[in-house]
C-alpha cells in the first residue's frame, strides 16, 4: 500500500471514530451544537462510506451516486456556516442565503450529463473555499474577544476551515500530478483532529487547556482580600472567573440577607433579584447546587428579554457558600452555549469555593479592622480619663491639704498671723484647678464649633511679644521675630489662648533648654506664625494624629510630662475655626515647629 | 524626705509634717532625693511617683540597689494607687487629693511626732 492511500485510510478512520463520538453526545444531550457538530462529521462519515462502496465495487458507480458524494462535500461548508454561528453571530442573511446556493449548486450535478462543465466546478469550489475562508476568520475574530480555552478551541476551529479550504484547492491539483495526494490526505488530516479539538474537545484536553488561567487566577487568590472595597475584589473574582471558563462575563451575586436579594453590580448598575427558584441564579443559591442553564430563554420564558439583553444564553452557576454562611453565587454566562460543557460546573463551582475563601479573609480583615478601631478609641478613651484624673488631682491635693493646714493652724494658735504664703498658694492652685476644667470644657466646645466669639482687629506680633514675655525661667529662652505688626480680624482671647499653648508645649517638651522661636509675618493674604523649639521631637508615625483629641506623642512619657492631651486639639480648633491651617514638622531629638496659616479677613 | 515635682504639693506637704514637729527635707525629683540622702538621714519617705528626671520607680530601683531599707509611703494621683505601691515595694500609700488627717495617720504609723514622744 502507497503511503498516500495509508494516509488516506488513518485519516477516514479518524473522521469516522470523531463522528461515532459527537454522535454519542448528540444523542445525550441533544442540543443544537452538539447536533450541528455531529452533522459536521456525519457528512465526511457519509462521504467516506460511499467512497468505500464506490472502491469496493466492480462496476462503475451510477452517475446519481457521484452527484450525492459531491452534494454531501459542498454541504460541509454550509454546515461549518452553522457552527461558526454556534459560536459566534453569522448574519442572517449569509445564514438564509448560503443553503438556497448549496441546492442551486448540487442540482445540475443531477441533472447535467457528465463531464459536467468547468464553470459549475469553479463555482463549487468558489462557494466552499469563500465560506470556509469566512468560517477560519470569523473564528479567528471571534477567538479575540474570549480568552482561555475558548480562545483556544476557536483557533484550533480556524485551522480546520483554513486545511479544509486548502484540501478542496488540493483536490483539484491531484490532476495535475500524484504528489499532491498525499498534501491533501496531509490537509484532510489535519483538518479532522483541527476540527474535533476545536468543537467537541474532550474532558481531558479541556481541563489541560484551562489549567493556566486557572492556575493565574489561584495565585491571585490570596492578594485579593487586601484589596481596598470588596467591590474590587469582586471584580478581580469575576474577571478570574470569566477567564478560567473562556466566557465573556463572570458576575457574583451577593445575598444580602435584610432584603432577602441577590445584588450584581452589571457594568457599574446594581440589580436585585429576589431569592426565588424561578431563575437559575435564585436555584443555584436555594438549593446550594451547581446549576447549568445551557438555553436560558428557552427554560426561563419570564427571564427571556434579561437574558437576551444581558447576552446571557448560557449560564453556569455555582453557590458561593462559607461554611454555613451562605454568601452568594458566581455566575458565569456566554450568549453561545457551545463554549461551556456539563463538566464545566465543577470548575465554576471550584471557582465559587475559592470565592467563598476570599469574601469571607475579607471579613475577617474588616472585622479585626473594627475591632483595632473601636479598642484604640476605648484606649485613648481610658489614657484620657486617667490623665485628666491626674491633672486635675494635682492642685486639688494641695487645694485641700493647704486649706486644711491652714485650718488646723488657725485653731491651734488663733493669734498667729495670716500665713500669705499659704494664702498664695491656695490661689494659685485654685486657678491651675480653673484653667484645666476650662480646657475640658473648650475641648467639648471644640467638638460643637462653638469655640471662637467675636472678632476684632488685632496685632498677632503684639500678641506674641506678650506671651514671650510671659515665659519668664531663663531655660529655655523665648525671642520673637517680627518684622512688624501683623494684623487681622481674630477673637484675642482665643488667640492669646492659641500663642500661649504652643509656647508653653515648647516649654514643657523642652526639658534641656534650648530656644523657643516665635516667627510672625505676612505672606499674601494669610497671617503665619511659627513656633519652633529645640525639644524631644515628634515621631514622624504620630505627626498625623498630632491634633486629635487624647493624642500625645508615642515618645511622651507621661510619667515625666502631664497632660491630657487637649491643648494641640483645642488649638486646632481655634485655627481652623479662624478658617486657617495648623501643621507640624518636626525631627526626633532635634525639636518641633509648628506652622500656623490665618486668613487676616474673615471672608 | 518628700519628694515631690509639684511645688505646692510639696510645700504644702512638708508644711503639714512641720507642723506637727517633724524635720522634713524636701526635693523636687528621685535624682536629687538619692543625692540628699546620706546628707539628711531620713526614717521616711514620701514619694511621688511620676516625676521627671528619676521617677518613683527609678528611685525605690536604686535603693533596692543600694541595699538601702527605709519605709516608703508613696502619694499619688493614679487609680491604681495600691497597684503602685505594690509594684515598689512600698510600705504604704496615701492617694492624691488627700486629706491632712489621711497624712497624718499614715506618716504616724511609722513615726510618731517629736512632741508626743
Amino acid at each position: 500500500m502507497s503511503a498516500e492511500a495509508l494516509l488516506q485510510y488513518l485519516s477516514w478512520l479518524v473522521f469516522l471514530l470523531i463522528f461515532v463520538s459527537t454522535l454519542i453526545r448528540a444523542i445525550n444531550r441533544p442540543r443544537r451544537a452538539n447536533i450541528d457538530i455531529a452533522l459536521l462529521f456525519g457528512v465526511p462519515a457519509l462521504v467516506i462510506l460511499l467512497g468505500l462502496i464506490s472502491l469496493t465495487s466492480s462496476s462503475p458507480m451510477p452517475a446519481w451516486f457521484n452527484a450525492l458524494s459531491g452534494s454531501l462535500i459542498l454541504s460541509i461548508s454550509y454546515l461549518l456556516l452553522r457552527l461558526v454561528d454556534d459560536f459566534a453571530n453569522v448574519p442572517v442573511a449569509l445564514l438564509a442565503g448560503a443553503p438556497v446556493l448549496l441546492i442551486a449548486l448540487c442540482i445540475p450535478l443531477f441533472v447535467l450529463a457528465q463531464p459536467l462543465p468547468g464553470w459549475l466546478t469553479v463555482l463549487q469550489i468558489a462557494y466552499f473555499v469563500l465560506l470556509q475562508l469566512y468560517a477560519g476568520i470569523a473564528f479567528v475574530r471571534a477567538a479575540r474577544q474570549v480568552t482561555g480555552v475558548t480562545r483556544r478551541r476557536l483557533r484550533a476551529a480556524a485551522t480546520g476551515s483554513v486545511l479544509l479550504g486548502a484540501d478542496i484547492i488540493v483536490l483539484g491539483l491531484t490532476r495535475l500530478g500524484s504528489g499532491w495526494m498525499l498534501v491533501s490526505a496531509f490537509a484532510g488530516l489535519g483538518c479532522g483532529i483541527s476540527y474535533f479539538l476545536g468543537f467537541a474537545p474532550p474532558s481531558l484536553l479541556r481541563r489541560a487547556w484551562q489549567e493556566p488561567e486557572l492556575r493565574a487566577f489561584l495565585g491571585r487568590a490570596a492578594l485579593l482580600p487586601r484589596l481596598p472595597t470588596t467591590q474590587a475584589i469582586i471584580e478581580e473574582v469575576e474577571r478570574g472567573a470569566a477567564t478560567a471558563l473562556g466566557a465573556r462575563r463572570a458576575s457574583v451575586g451577593l445575598f444580602d440577607a435584610a432584603t432577602q436579594q441577590l445584588h450584581f453590580v452589571v457594568e457599574g448598575d446594581l440589580r436585585q433579584f429576589p431569592v426565588k427558584d424561578d431563575y437559575p441564579a435564585g436555584r443555584a443559591f436555594l438549593r446550594q447546587e451547581p446549576v447549568f442553564s445551557p438555553d436560558t430563554p428557552r427554560d426561563y420564558p419570564q427571564y427571556a428579554a434579561l437574558s437576551r439583553a444581558t447576552l446571557s444564553t448560557a449560564l453556569l452557576i455555582a453557590p458561593i457558600t462559607a461554611g454555613e454562611k451562605r454568601l452568594g453565587v458566581l455566575t458565569i454566562s456566554s450568549p453561545h452555549t457551545v463554549i461551556f460543557a456539563d463538566d464545566d460546573l465543577a470548575l465554576v463551582q471550584l471557582l465559587a469555593d475559592q470565592a467563598a475563601v476570599v469574601l469571607e479573609s475579607r471579613s475577617l480583615i474588616d472585622e479585626a479592622a473594627r475591632v483595632h478601631a473601636r479598642e484604640e478609641a476605648t484606649r485613648l478613651k481610658d489614657d484620657f480619663l486617667s490623665a485628666a484624673a491626674h491633672d486635675l488631682k494635682t492642685p486639688l491635693t494641695t487645694l485641700v491639704a493647704q486649706a486644711q493646714l491652714m485650718e488646723r493652724r488657725a485653731l491651734r494658735r488663733p493669734d498667729a498671723p495670716a500665713d500669705i504664703t499659704g494664702l498664695q498658694r491656695l490661689v494659685k492652685e485654685a486657678l491651675r484647678l480653673r484653667s484645666l476644667v476650662l480646657d475640658l470644657l473648650d475641648a467639648s466646645r471644640v467638638e460643637q464649633g462653638q469655640l471662637v466669639g467675636r472678632r476684632e482687629e488685632i496685632d498677632l506680633t503684639a500678641l506674641v511679644r506678650e506671651a514671650c514675655s510671659h515665659q519668664t525661667s531663663a531655660q529655655p529662652t523665648c525671642t520673637v521675630e517680627a518684622a512688624g505688626p501683623v494684623s487681622g480680624m481674630y477673637d484675642p482671647q482665643r488667640m492669646s489662648q492659641l500663642i500661649e499653648n504652643l509656647i508653653e508645649n515648647a516649654v514643657k517638651y523642652s526639658p534641656d533648654g534650648g530656644d523657643i522661636r516665635v516667627h510672625v509675618w505676612e505672606e499674601a493674604t494669610d497671617a503665619r506664625l511659627t513656633v519652633s523649639d529645640q525639644g524631644i521631637g515628634i515621631p514622624p508615625a504620630d505627626l498625623p494624629t498630632l491634633f486629635e483629641r487624647f493624642h500625645r506623642g508615642s515618645n511622651v512619657d507621661d510619667r515625666r510630662f502631664s497632660g491630657m492631651g487637649l491643648g494641640l486639639f483645642i488649638c486646632r480648633g481655634i485655627v481652623e475655626q479662624h478658617g486657617g491651617h495648623i501643621w507640624a514638622t518636626s525631627e526626633l531629638g532635634q525639636g518641633t515647629t509648628f506652622h500656623i496659616a490665618l486668613p487676616r479677613t474673615t471672608d | 524626705m518628700v519628694i515631690d515635682d509639684d511645688p505646692s504639693i510639696l510645700i504644702t506637704v512638708a508644711g503639714i509634717l512641720r507642723f506637727e514637729g517633724y524635720d522634713v527635707a524636701t526635693a523636687t525629683n528621685g535624682a536629687d532625693g538619692l543625692r540628699m540622702l546620706d546628707q539628711v538621714q531620713p526614717t521616711l519617705l514620701l514619694l511621688d511617683m511620676r516625676m521627671p528626671v528619676l521617677d518613683g520607680w527609678g528611685f525605690t530601683k536604686t535603693l533596692r540597689e543600694r541595699d538601702i531599707t527605709l519605709p516608703v509611703l508613696i502619694m499619688t494621683a493614679a487609680q491604681d494607687a495600691r497597684r503602685w505601691a505594690a509594684e515598689v515595694n512600698a510600705a504604704g500609700y496615701v492617694a492624691k487629693p488627700f486629706e491632712l488627717l489621711d497624712l497624718i495617720e499614715a506618716v504616724e504609723q511609722f513615726q510618731e511626732p517629736p512632741e508626743h514622744q
